[in-house]
């Protein structure tokens, strides 16, 4: 198609940016509607308890007070529903039990609600909480997932014995390789926990609600990542109101990481509860609530071993996971254990014989889901800190180590893709690329040199390796529909030409920090050959775009950048049908270049802004065409994206204090081709901070009754802009050869390479002195470091 | 969060098991408290007002001495309900004669919190605790010298 | 029961009855609906609340709005003049210094009160000057970098404002 005038590639400033620099953002919390009330829970302090009674009389009496409901007034409404169903290893569904809006019987978690208080004002709803009287009886908790399943831990669900919602298997036959195991030269075994992540968006999530008897509709505007998708599952499943009667809003939005995806009960039941009032209802989230209440990410405990054979080749993986799903099943809580970490198993790596095997479980603890990259860190972290280990019992370099076993490059047109073991077929690839780049950024081979220096005057100096591969652009609708997700994955994208030739542009991806605002026009005014000021786009409200399926899994450029590109294939299209009509040529003879249609071989041209104009002002126009100049496109991909990457991390710990300083981070990433390179960089950045974040400071401490022990930002340990160094950032381009704009996406990558990375950095550097620790459990406090030395 | 210690004070077991025994004089050597009401043979009911960190909060609840044993110690048992979370303690305390006219005190237990006292309030606790033991002794010696 | 109380905030005088317990950022936001001043936290941790009170950096969930009554306030739509942006604006634009914006304000209002008493920062100063504030989406890498923008473009001002004077 025609191109082109450049804007694809260029570090545009962000279009966004001026109304958030000047404090004109417009987030869910800063909307007020007349009438408003404010909202605020009663929640359970316990994380297993049953409620023996529940009297709101006292706090009905409290000023200000508007209505309190308790679970059995919302008995009648269903739960919030798992979008994804998968099946026990011997055919069974997975157990769902029943989400409620608030709980009537049992609380399961610390926080669960058991009443709302609605009132005038935010502190009276909240002074009226605080004296609704619950009596509970304290029920013993499980927190931990292996723990959960064994014999006499105490249940979650009466109806999920042993705790687990289901099992499942993937990749070869456990017994060809458990024997392919047992012939290998060498076993690496690891295991680990991969711990329990809090997402912590700076935006605590809110929600308000209104509802207008006149029209019967609804209006809920919510801190998600995508409206159309929580429009859906509320109406459909929760609430069973129809579709069309409700809109929602996703305004700006303060980040997600996708904690912002879930169909969370606040937004249910504010909705039901406005209409119960007849008046506007809102909630804000306290930080303390979003510690207890937000899908958490992670936590797994695994084990795991890598044969090689004896030059080093990988000869089998064999992985053991249980996966903690907290106390009930969010959205898309099933497949991130499993379609989103089994099918990444395979990593660059030519592993001829791979199986995974899953246990999810039930526990006493906040719901976990999708946290930045869902299911591909844990992926990668497996792998990557097995094959760092290997290179050390080996005693083989790290990185030949990985050259020896890595794919071969494929461009994924000339060369098929690559075939793993575990479902998914790789697009393109060039590991060694991205490899090779990072070590000479480095400076590898001198840093060695400079580790053995420092090894022998006591200093502890780390070099830690880590290559991923993420699948992304979420997803081809008929393959993770049969692997059991109950929604299409596609993206819907609308380009509406104004007569003037401005352009509207409708989509269905949210963006709540990615910049799609500049990126998306940047794409538009570039295919059109228009100023980016021409362009404008518009997302977050059901009511506006069509429909969408939101953003997560890094897919809004890959999946609805694409759908975009398809409606201005087809204005095109359609363009060059009424300049053919204008300049009297024939159709198949028409151009479209640089903002112009031209006729081959002559001289004559009609500009964008004329075609448009005559489109909509159809006097002299082709007789069988309909007027006007606006496309809508659904794009479902042809396959999921595989960006991939090099991220090295260099520490140096404290011999005397354990203490980790993390003195250089190199990333080299492969997303494809790149719109708007400083927002790539952007992202990457953010994920390298989360990734760092992981393996450094953070980490959700439960105790043994279910208590979340540091839940405020004064005890988890949020990363501060003086624990990074600079990151020094490059990139590769290998372009997917399945979509129309080349692109893979790159809002995950920071933060699936970069924990294994710095992980791999401290062993390596205990290593280098002789403490030969195999792991170190995340986040490597100074007290872990310095404990793992003395071991 | 584990709680345990001792202090030496110079008095005789006797002397200290009757101050610990007299609900008048608990009353005025727990720290915070505000109301101690005597409700059966070894139970109180009781009202503290507690400094924790930068937030002020008041616990109400009740007290229970168990596993008695006259002049040589007893169990503690406390459960106390507050709006910023439920604390549950069970601490052993031990009277250990060291010389005629002196008694070492020692401690040892546990406490259970919920709520905001559990996820923001842990890492306070550690130091309210300390503060709360100091404040006890030395309320104690104060009650001895007036004796 | 309510307090009077009188404050100036991005040069306009309120006069306002409000109840003891109200924050100050409470009252920014839901009574004078100067809504860039975020609430990001409840334990004075995250720095998305950070506003100027006489002229000095404060995170505005730590004062009760009693406690401001005199007090001159400058919020992130008082920072620039409305035509032009402040520099650090500027410095946050043209350095990708932020992704959701929703930190934005308050760690442009830290940056701001730096740049004050430090004009010529260091990474470490930089750094080190915002660890009150949270930032989860730009790994904090622009972010120092806008910084550095804003105070090499406000020390050219400076130097040409010398020149001249000179």
């Amino acid at each position: 198609m025609s191109t082109t005038n450049g804007w694809i590639g260029k570090s545009v400033k962000r279009v966004e940016d001026k109304r958030f620099i000047t404090g004109k953002g417009n987030y869910t919390d800063d909307i007020v509607l007349p009438h408003q009330t404010y909202a605020s829970f009663v929640r359970s302090p316990y994380a297993h308890a049953r409620i023996l009674s529940v009297d709101t009389s006292a706090a009905a009496a409290m000023p200000g007070v508007v209505a309190i409901f308790t679970g059995k007034d919302v008995a009648e409404v269903n739960g919030v529903p798992c979008g994804w169903l998968l099946h026990f290893k011997n055919g069974d569904p997975m157990k769902e039990p029943k989400h409620p809006l608030l709980v009537t019987d049992k609380a399961l978690h610390v926080g669960d609600a058991v009443a709302i208080v609605i009132a005038e004002s935010a502190a009276e709803a909240k002074d009226a909480a605080e004296v609704v009287m619950v009596d509970y009886e304290e029920l013993p908790a499980v927190t931990d997932a292996f723990k959960a399943t064994q014999a006499g831990a105490s249940l979650v669900h009466d109806d999920a014995p042993n705790n687990i919602c289901f099992d499942w298997t993937l990749g070869n036959p456990i017994e060809e390789v458990d024997a392919a195991i047992a012939a290998s030269a060498h076993v690496t075994t690891l295991e680990f926990v991969n711990q329990r992540m809090v997402p912590n968006a700076i935006e605590p999530r809110a929600y308000n609600s209104s509802y207008e008897a006149s029209t019967d509709k609804y209006t809920l505007y919510t801190s998600t990542q995508n409206p159309h998708l929580i429009r859906l599952l509320m109406c459909a499943f929760v609430l069973g109101i129809p579709e069309h009667k409700v809109r929602v809003v996703g305004p700006d939005v303060g980040g997600g990481f996708g904690s912002k995806i879930f169909h969370y009960t606040e937004e249910a039941l504010l909705t039901w509860a406005t209409r119960k009032i007849g008046r506007p209802v809102k909630w804000t989230s306290t930080r303390s609530e979003s510690f207890l209440l937000d899908a958490h990410g992670r936590d797994h405990i695994t084990k795991a071993d890598m044969g090689f054979d004896k030059d080093g080749k990988i000869t089998a993986l064999r992985v053991k996971t249980y996966a903690n799903l907290g106390a009930y099943l969010s959205t898309f809580a099933s497949c991130v254990p499993t379609y989103l970490h089994g099918t990444l198993l395979q990593g660059l790596y030519t592993t001829p014989k791979i199986n995974v095997d899953v246990t999810a479980v039930f526990t006493n603890t906040c719901v976990v889901d999708a946290y930045r990259g869902a299911g591909r860190p844990e992926a990668t972290y497996l792998l990557e800190r097995l094959v760092d280990l290997a290179a050390l019992e080996l005693n083989t370099d790290p990185v030949e180590l990985r050259m020896k076993n890595f794919i071969p490059p494929f461009d994924g047109i000339t060369q098929p893709g690559y075939q793993t073991q575990v479902a998914l077929q790789y697009d393109s690839g060039n590991y060694q690329g991205v490899l090779k780049k990072g070590i000479e950024m480095l400076g590898y081979a001198d840093l060695r040199k400079a580790q053995k220096e420092a090894a022998a005057n006591g200093r502890l100096l780390g070099i830690g390796i880590s290559t991923y591969i993420e699948a992304c652009g979420i997803a081809p609708s008929a393959v993770v529909g049969s692997l059991g997700a109950r929604a299409g994955l596609y993206e819907v994208g609308q380009v509406r030409i104004q007569p003037t030739g401005k352009v509207s542009v409708y989509t269905g991806a949210h963006s709540h920090g990615q910049g799609h605002e500049t990126t998306f026009a940047q794409v538009v005014a570039d295919k059109f050959g228009i100023p980016m000021e021409d362009v404008e786009i518009i997302h977050g409200d059901s009511e506006a775009v069509a429909f969408g399926m939101g953003t997560y899994g890094s897919r809004s450029l890959a999946v609805g950048g694409s759908a975009i590109v398809k409606s201005i294939e087809k204005i095109i299209e359609k363009g060059k049908k009424i300049a053919a009509h204008k300049l009297e040529a024939s159709e198949g003879d028409v151009n479209f270049e640089n903002g112009k249609f031209t006729v081959k071989g002559t001289d004559k041209s009609v500009s964008f802004g004329d075609v448009a104009l005559t489109a909509y002002v159809p006097h002299h126009y082709p007789k069988d065409l309909e007027p006007g100049l606006d496309f809508s496109s659904f794009y479902d991909p042809a396959n999921f994206t595989y960006p991939f990457g090099c991220h090295i991390a260099v520490v140096e710990v404290e011999k005397e204090t354990g203490k980790v300083h993390l003195k250089r981070f190199v990333a080299v990433d492969d997303v494809g081709n790149i719109i708007n390179p400083m927002i790539v960089e952007g992202q990457i950045h953010g994920g390298l901070a989360q990734g760092i974040g992981q393996a450094l400071f953070e980490g959700a401490d439960y105790d043994e009754n279910g208590q979340l022990t540091n839940g405020s930002y004064m005890d988890y340990c949020m990363p501060r802009a003086d624990d990074f160094p600079m990151f020094e950032t490059a990139s590769q381009v290998t372009p997917c050869p399945h979509n129309p704009l080349g692109v893979k996406g790159a809002g995950e990558a920071g933060a699936i390479g970069s924990t294994p990375a710095v992980v791999n950095a401290v062993i390596d550097a205990l290593w280098s002195a002789g403490h030969k620790v195999k792991d170190i459990r995340m986040p490597m406090t100074s007290e872990r470091v310095w404990r793992a030395m003395q071991s | 969060m584990q709680l345990n210690g001792k202090h030496t004070v110079n008095a005789a077991p006797s002397v200290i098991w009757k101050m610990l025994m007299d609900t008048d004089v608990l009353a005025k050597i727990v720290p915070g408290i505000s109301r101690l009401e005597k409700t059966g043979d070894n139970t109180y009911k009781s009202i503290l007002d507690i400094k924790l960190g930068p937030v002020n909060s008041s616990f109400t609840g009740n007290l229970q001495m168990e596993d008695i044993s006259e002049e040589k110690g007893f169990a503690l048992k406390v459960q106390q309900h507050s709006k910023i979370g439920n604390a549950n303690a069970a601490i052993k305390i031990d009277l250990l004669p060291l010389g005629e006219n002196q008694t070492e005190i020692q401690f040892d237990g546990q406490a259970k919190m919920t709520g905001l006292l559990a996820s923001m309030g842990q890492r306070v606790m550690g130091g309210v605790s300390a503060t709360l033991t100091k404040q006890f002794f030395a309320n104690l010696e104060k009650e001895l010298d007036k004796q | 029961m309510s307090v009077r109380i009188h404050v100036r905030v991005n040069g306009v005088d309120y006069h306002h009855d409000v109840e003891p317990r109200t924050l100050l950022v409470q009252y920014l936001r839901d009574t004078l609906r100067l809504t860039g001043t975020h609430i990001g936290c409840d334990t004075s941790s995250c720095g998305a609340c950070t506003i100027h009170v006489n002229g000095k950096a404060a995170k505005s969930c730590t004062m009760l709005a009693v406690q401001a009554d005199g007090c001159e306030i400058t919020t992130i739509e008082g920072l620039s003049n409305g035509i032009e942006l402040h520099p650090l604006q500027e410095g946050f634009r043209e350095c990708h210094g932020l992704q959701c914006g929703f930190c934005t304000p308050g760690m442009i209002m830290t940056a701001a009160d730096l740049l004050q008493h430090n004009p010529n920062p260091g990474e470490s100063d930089i750094r080190h000057a915002l660890e009150g504030n949270f930032c989860r989406c730009t790994g904090y890498h622009n972010i120092v970098k806008s910084v550095q923008y804003a105070a090499e473009k406000m020390q050219a001002v400076q130097q040409n404002k010398k020149e001249v004077a000179a």
